[in-house]
């Protein structure tokens, strides 16, 4: 009498959480999914062939717009591979004011992610709670650059001026009260019965199926294994930095969801140690006006706060413009374990998933 | 009719005016957006919808997710050639009367990215009312952009309104 | 348009973004190609020093000959001290104890391995890729459990080959990065490694779109960012950054939706009963 048929539907580009223009083709029993395909492509704009006719100064300009939620960490990972390519020692000076500016970035692109997985689970207040804290960070960082979100905040070699006066007593009031806004989202989240039964159990990806899709960030860590590029391949002065990776084994939404909030309190550590030791000296390296590569390759990466950012540039003989440019973008990887992690599952519960793999489809697409 | 100059006692209590003037105010101060937020620029725009630049004091606060339920899209990002024809499709979705906001460099022009797949321009594809340069704009821009909207609403007249839907359908 | 009283001028056309520019060289980093290029280098700085002090004979004997004064004898340019923070890394000979056992377990099979601004190096046989990185993952010496990445260039200017693919790999265990590569030419279609990293799956679907390299026993090889219908591998050196015109479409047009619809449906936009691309 009743007919049993798998419906597709379309979970498609223009949906209320605001994720971007992800599209996903789910196949579903009833309110079972049993098979998810994303589709994405919607934003790529061509990034890395635009690149090829940019200087290597200009390059960073379009690594901003990437993964538009963490700018700096993008700005920070190009900085790096450039000077990596020709071989440039940074002041340490700069690397101290770089890594600050990193970790700022990684509590701002933190403080999204909450807003935006709350928003979409249904927790509405958090979303202004945590962009109350984000505009005090784009102070910071419209004080430093100029520019609230497109950064382009750090140069080849440095840093194109040193800290505005003020600058370290904003840091200060800003870090005195922000563990107590923590605090403030955690009473909101963590013992509340209603977002635990949505998170807990959601999601599932244990570490082996992780590392063999390749996903990293926290989205590994909440899955037992330890392994954050900071402590790993050190760059910028993280090597003289004393802060922990916090890690879960249950990895599921709820065990990401503490690890991201564990992660914020380690920045402000790295923050507040960063603005202590801070050395004197200058912020810019001296390099020639033109800069002419010779032929090299690096892939230089870096611990965004989604995962593992890769880039990867060759240099030609004579050339002013990256000969290639590529992104690993760890949303990208990420986002291909999300059929895995949400089969069998119901679609509220996919749309927790995408939110807790914290994917932006800036760097995605490209 | 004698002294029109000087208020009426009946004018005390009643207002009249034209009907076109209330369903214009009607509009514009309760212009209800639909979630577009294609790239960065909806950063920004969620950062107008928090509580530092607050957008709902304007009575736009209630972001739409359905197309049929909204009066204003805002194009917030990079249109690309993918994307396009879906752009078109929910702005057909959309009931009359509705506008359109093109929030940022990338749907004014095409912004920094001039390549492949980009459309240069959200114009291209729908016809826009506002256009608000930056990249992204700030928060304050993309509320002196909707000001802007909600003043061409009000001085906005009806009968060529319609006039302008009988000639685009032909 | 710009007219000539107007303090802009658009010179649009000129622009780096509307031109294809083909590469000349190959920019592919090799020790051999290196250490040639230095002992060149050498050689021709010698030959002309060399020449200029064999002009300078000859024209000394000539002075003394015609009775005029000798000229001046030539300085030996030294080169000036670069003062800026900048040292370029160059390619050394593999001494890592990873390439020494890739090139003591494989043999033949590694065309080249080098160490290079602190990044490991192996370039290795096309044919037998599948085979190395299930070497790279299984081995204990070894244990390069993630492949971070997997990506390829275009050469155009090279003879032998067209493409290079390459694969980071990475140790979690061992905090340790392997960069591999094949050299492949126009038309080969490397054995897609799905099988060892499932994570390569949307990285060669990408590769595919954005450059054209087949993989063999792909699960889906099919377009990823680009549309399906999309025409031409952007990242290939001949494809100008503006694109072929697609992007020149004006969706205004289209009263009726025709238009649209025909192309929604090109693009796979409907999500309705898709049929399988046709294989090429």
């Amino acid at each position: 009498m009743f007919k049993n048929e798998e419906m597709e539907i379309n979970m498609g580009p223009q949906h209320p959480s605001t994720h971007g223009v992800l599209r996903l083709k789910l196949k579903l029993d009833g309110e079972v999914v049993t098979q998810c395909r994303p589709v994405i492509g919607y934003l790529h704009r061509g990034v890395e062939k635009i690149c090829e006719n940019k200087t290597f100064f200009q390059g960073q300009v379009w690594t901003d717009r990437m993964d538009y939620t963490s700018a700096v960490a993008n700005n920070l990972g190009w900085a790096e591979a450039v000077e990596k390519l020709f071989g440039v020692t940074v002041p340490r000076r700069a690397q101290y004011i770089r890594t600050m500016l990193t970790e700022f970035n990684r509590l701002a692109s933190h403080l999204i992610w909450l807003a935006t997985h709350a928003l979409d689970i249904g927790a509405m207040t958090v979303f202004l709670y945590t962009f109350r804290e984000r505009e005090a960070i784009l102070d910071l960082f419209e004080a430093f650059c100029g520019a609230r979100l497109t950064t382009t905040a750090f140069r080849i070699g440095g840093l194109r001026e040193d800290l505005p006066p003020g600058f370290e007593k904003m840091v200060r009031t800003f870090l005195a009260r922000f563990p107590d806004c923590i605090e403030e989202y955690e009473s909101l989240l963590t013992e509340n019965r209603i977002w635990k039964k949505r998170t807990i159990g959601i999601g599932k990806l244990s570490a082996e199926d992780a590392i063999a899709m390749g996903v990293t960030g926290p989205v590994l860590r909440a899955a037992g294994v330890a392994y954050d590029i900071r402590k790993a391949f050190p760059y910028a002065a993280y090597a003289e930095m004393d802060f922990e990776i916090p890690t879960r084994t249950e990895a599921d939404t709820y065990a990401r969801y503490q690890v991201r909030l564990a992660e914020m309190r380690q920045s402000t550590r790295i923050i507040q140690q960063c603005l202590d030791g801070l050395p004197e000296g200058p912020v810019m390296a001296k390099l020639p006006k033109v800069l002419r590569s010779e032929v090299n390759e690096v892939y230089h990466p870096t611990e965004c706060p989604k995962g593992e950012l890769g880039y990867y540039l060759v240099g030609e003989k004579g050339s002013t413009n990256p000969y290639r440019f590529h992104v690993r973008a760890p949303g990208f990887i990420n986002l291909q374990a999300l059929p895995m992690m949400v089969k069998g599952s119901l679609v509220a519960d996919v749309i927790a998933t995408i939110g807790t793999l914290d994917v932006v489809l800036g760097e995605i697409d490209r | 009719m004698g002294m029109m100059n000087q208020p009426t006692a009946l004018e005390h209590v009643l207002i009249t005016t034209k009907v076109e003037k209330i369903i214009n105010w009607s509009r514009a101060t309760s212009v209800w957006p639909m979630t577009f937020g294609l790239a960065c620029c909806a950063i920004e725009m969620m950062a107008a919808g928090a509580a530092r630049f607050d957008f709902d004091r304007f009575g736009s606060g209630i972001f739409r997710a359905s197309p049929r339920q909204s009066d204003l899209m805002i194009v917030a990002g990079t249109v690309t050639y993918k994307m396009a024809p879906i752009i078109k499709q929910l702005y057909d979705q959309m009931p009359e009367p509705k506008w359109v906001i093109a929030l940022g460099s990338c749907a004014t022009a095409g912004g920094p990215f001039d390549s492949y797949h980009t459309i240069q321009g959200v114009d291209k594809v729908v016809p826009v009312d506002i256009y608000i340069p930056g990249c992204p704009p700030r928060p304050e821009s993309l509320i002196y952009g909707f000001l802007k909207l909600q003043d061409k609403i009000m001085t906005s007249s009806m009968a060529d309104r319609y006039k302008e839907i009988f000639e685009a359908v032909g | 348009m710009a007219n000539d009283e107007s303090p802009y001028v658009y010179d649009l056309a000129g622009a780096p973004n509307h031109q294809v520019v083909m590469p000349k060289t190959v920019p592919l980093p090799s020790l051999k190609t290196y250490l040639e290029e230095q002992a060149a280098a050498v050689a021709a700085d010698e030959a002309k020093w060399a020449k200029a002090q064999a002009d300078f004979e000859a024209a000394k004997a000539k002075a003394e000959a015609d009775g005029k004064d000798a000229p001046k004898p030539p300085v030996r340019a030294v080169p000036r001290p670069d003062t800026n923070d900048m040292k370029f890394p160059a390619p050394a000979p593999a001494t890592d104890p990873d390439l020494l056992y890739l090139q003591s377990v494989l043999g033949a099979k590694v065309e080249e391995a080098f160490q290079q601004a602190g990044e490991l190096t192996c370039q290795v046989d096309k044919s037998a890729i599948l085979e190395i990185l299930t070497l790279c993952r299984d081995d204990r010496a070894l244990g390069y459990e993630m492949l971070a990445d997997e990506t390829a260039t275009h050469y155009p200017a090279a003879k032998d080959f067209a493409f290079a693919v390459v694969y980071h790999l990475t140790s979690i265990r061992r905090c340790k990065r392997l960069r591999l590569r094949i050299l492949v030419p126009e038309g080969f279609e490397p054995e897609s490694a799905v099988a060892v990293y499932p994570t390569a799956n949307w990285l060669e679907r990408e590769i595919w779109d954005m450059l054209g390299i087949r993989f063999q026993n792909h699960p889906d090889m099919t377009r990823i960012l680009c549309p399906e219908d999309w025409e031409g591998h952007p990242l290939r050196k001949e494809y100008p950054t503006l694109g072929l015109g697609q992007r020149d479409i004006d969706f205004r047009e289209d009263r009726s939706g025709v238009l649209m619809r025909i192309a929604m449906e090109k693009a796979g936009n409907l999500g309705i009963n898709i049929k399988p691309p046709k294989a090429e």
